[in-house]
């Protein structure tokens, strides 16, 4: 089952069909249409990670194809928990989780 | 869906949090990438 597992997400995600994402200077605002919740982005590199999730059947798979170096993985960990937990992004429970398009970032 | 949001572009500054990991010595970055910002208060706003 796809959850949080000690912080970390396991299973694959995707950025909640309620959220939209508008590109800022430090990253992005994230606004969900749903609960009302708003939040920062602060980098470039965690907006490419939460477009990414859609296409890769881990957070790890996306981390790598997005060539993210691995000593800020915890952060990037705590951060996707952080949007999970306000719904800014999902469980992807669609067909094709295992197709991943590794190009894709 | 609508992507528009707002029209002023918000301005803030990258940040990370360093610390120093005690028992290596070795310099442990914690960075700070998402901040979830409350709107309570800003009827009238929008």
């Amino acid at each position: 089952m796809d959850a949080l597992t000690g912080g970390a997400l396991t299973g694959a995600w995707e950025l909640h069909p309620s959220v939209s994402l508008r590109p800022e200077p430090f990253g992005a605002l994230a606004y969900h249409f749903g609960n009302r919740r708003l939040t920062f982005l602060r980098h470039p590199d965690v907006v490419s990670v939460v477009r990414a999730l859609a296409d890769h059947p881990t957070v790890d798979a996306a981390l790598g194809a997005c060539e993210v170096d691995e000593r800020r993985w915890p952060s990037f960990h705590r951060a996707l928990a952080t949007l999970a937990a306000s719904e800014m992004i999902r469980p992807r429970t669609s067909a094709g989780d295992d197709e991943p398009v590794q190009e894709a970032c | 869906m609508s992507t528009e949001l707002m029209s002023e572009t918000v301005e803030t500054e990258p940040r990370t949090d360093d610390a120093v990991d005690e028992a290596s010595g070795d310099l442990v970055v914690e960075e700070l990438l998402v901040e979830e910002i409350s709107i309570d208060g800003m009827c009238g706003v929008y």
